[in-house]
């Protein structure tokens, strides 16, 4: 932890969270993005019967699977901080819970478009579908505010981490939703890829999507864990500091002490 | 100030934590708890199931139970049947929905969604009326003299995205024809 005040560490702080490995999993993402906008809107071609609006499903649905992903590390990470308090896998599960509710976020956001597009309505409190997707960002919500209480970190670590599993617990509803609830419950349509249901270009840019966005969410998950890893050095760090000063302290009044008594 | 700096027998009291510290420290807690509530509301609004469609068999099978209270009807409007209409200055549209193999018609008031159209299956909010929809130029192909009026609808599509390439199409063709040609060759025609 002192070696933050080292200056390897003032280099290291002067170059940021990025490695080489990072900077070409960014490039890599950012080109697959500009591929993306270019096939999504002028490759694919538009919907039978949603016409253009079926481009929507190049955004929503890698960033719902997505989410799975996140909030599934974020499981695991919670597991491994509950069983083997492991700093490392904490520090996991609070990245990936960061980048999940950004992720789920924009699901809600681009489903909610384009469910006013197709199905001409945003929202419905009562679809079953997108309550319980609403529901798992606002538990990742409060797994993310227990995280920034005010105290010791440990106990927030370990009070996130069962929030982190509850979270997990909604995950098989939400998944499974469409297909129990499918006639009672939702508008939202069954899985088109576990049902081979879509095809050619729109399937292929689909996948290509799927690809790019996950590079794009491992280069966030990085660099959070990175900033996340400094944070904790630089809070130990402190800790080191304010201990070492209160040692100096105490010190200093005892040598006074001694030197009164004589 | 660190600890370091200050002399060791300064009893100063310390200033306490700046008022806007401690409203930085207050709102993961306002937010924590404030996305608990909301859980619990959207859980308890879930369960009791305030979205819950009736088929169009389902529908008129409940009628007397079901009586004027307001309902979700679910059903595919069947071709031919859809027609717009105003009702006093409001739009209105009349069709018959079909669920298998029961009719219901429908009046719709205010516009309906962009993707209406017959064969895909809309969700409709509404109450049966104990008259026949009385829509100029709707027939209806339900004559027990009741309708379901409906003041929201909407679309609940398939998860078959298609388009004019049609490739599973193109694909079942070609082995179809694909077997022909096999079958012609191996009997030597």
């Amino acid at each position: 932890m002192t070696k933050l005040m080292t200056d390897d560490t003032i280099i290291d702080r002067q170059r940021g969270t990025g490695s080489r490995t990072t900077f070409w999993l960014g490039v890599v993402g950012l080109v697959g993005a500009i591929a993306l906008v270019f096939l999504g809107f002028f490759v694919a071609p538009p919907d039978d019967f949603q016409k253009d609006a079926v481009r929507m499903i190049f955004i929503h649905v890698p960033m719902a699977i997505l989410t799975y992903v996140a909030f599934s590390l974020t499981a695991i990470g919670s597991v491994a901080w509950l069983w083997k308090r492991s700093i490392w896998w904490d520090t996991v599960a609070h990245g990936a819970a960061e980048v999940g509710v950004m992720f789920s976020g924009l699901t809600l956001f681009t489903g909610s478009i384009w469910g006013r597009i197709t199905w001409g309505t945003y929202w419905d409190w009562g679809d079953v579908r997108l309550v319980t997707t609403l529901i798992l960002f606002l538990i990742m919500v409060g797994y993310l505010a227990v995280r920034s209480f005010d105290g010791d970190e440990a106990v927030n670590a370990t009070r996130a981490a069962v929030i982190g599993l509850i979270g997990a617990a909604n995950m098989p509803v939400v998944n499974r939703s469409v297909t129990w609830w499918s006639s009672r419950r939702t508008l939202h349509q069954k899985s088109s890829l576990v049902n081979g249901k879509i095809e050619g270009l729109t399937l292929f840019t689909l996948m290509f999507a799927l690809v790019v966005f996950s590079i794009i969410m491992l280069w966030m998950l990085i660099h959070r864990f990175r900033i996340s890893w400094l944070e904790r050095q630089v809070s130990e760090g402190d800790l080191s500091e304010a201990l070492t000063a209160r040692r100096a302290e105490a010190r200093a009044g005892m040598d006074r002490e001694t030197e009164e008594n004589k | 100030m660190t600890a370091a700096s200050k002399p060791a027998d300064d009893l100063t009291p310390r200033s306490p934590r700046p008022a806007r510290a401690r409203r930085r420290k207050i709102i993961p807690v306002i937010i924590a708890v404030g996305a608990a509530a909301a859980v619990v509301v959207l859980a308890v609004n879930l369960v009791n199931g305030s979205l819950f469609f009736y088929d169009a068999k389902e529908a008129v099978a409940r009628r007397p139970e079901l009586g004027t209270d307001r309902f979700t009807l679910l059903g595919s409007p069947i071709e031919g049947t859809i027609v717009p209409g105003f009702e006093g200055d409001e739009t209105v549209v009349a069709f018959t929905v079909s669920f298998d193999g029961v009719n219901v018609d429908v009046v719709h008031f205010g516009d309906p969604p962009d993707l209406f159209k017959a064969g895909v299956p809309v969700v409709l909010d509404g109450a049966w009326v104990n008259a026949p929809a009385a829509v100029d130029g709707f027939t209806g192909r339900e004559t027990d003299g009741w309708h379901f009026a409906s003041d929201r609808m909407r679309i609940k599509h398939d998860n078959n995205y298609k388009n004019g390439d049609r490739y599973s199409e193109r694909i079942d063709k070609a082995n179809q024809e694909g077997r022909v040609v096999a079958t012609s060759i191996a009997s030597g025609q």
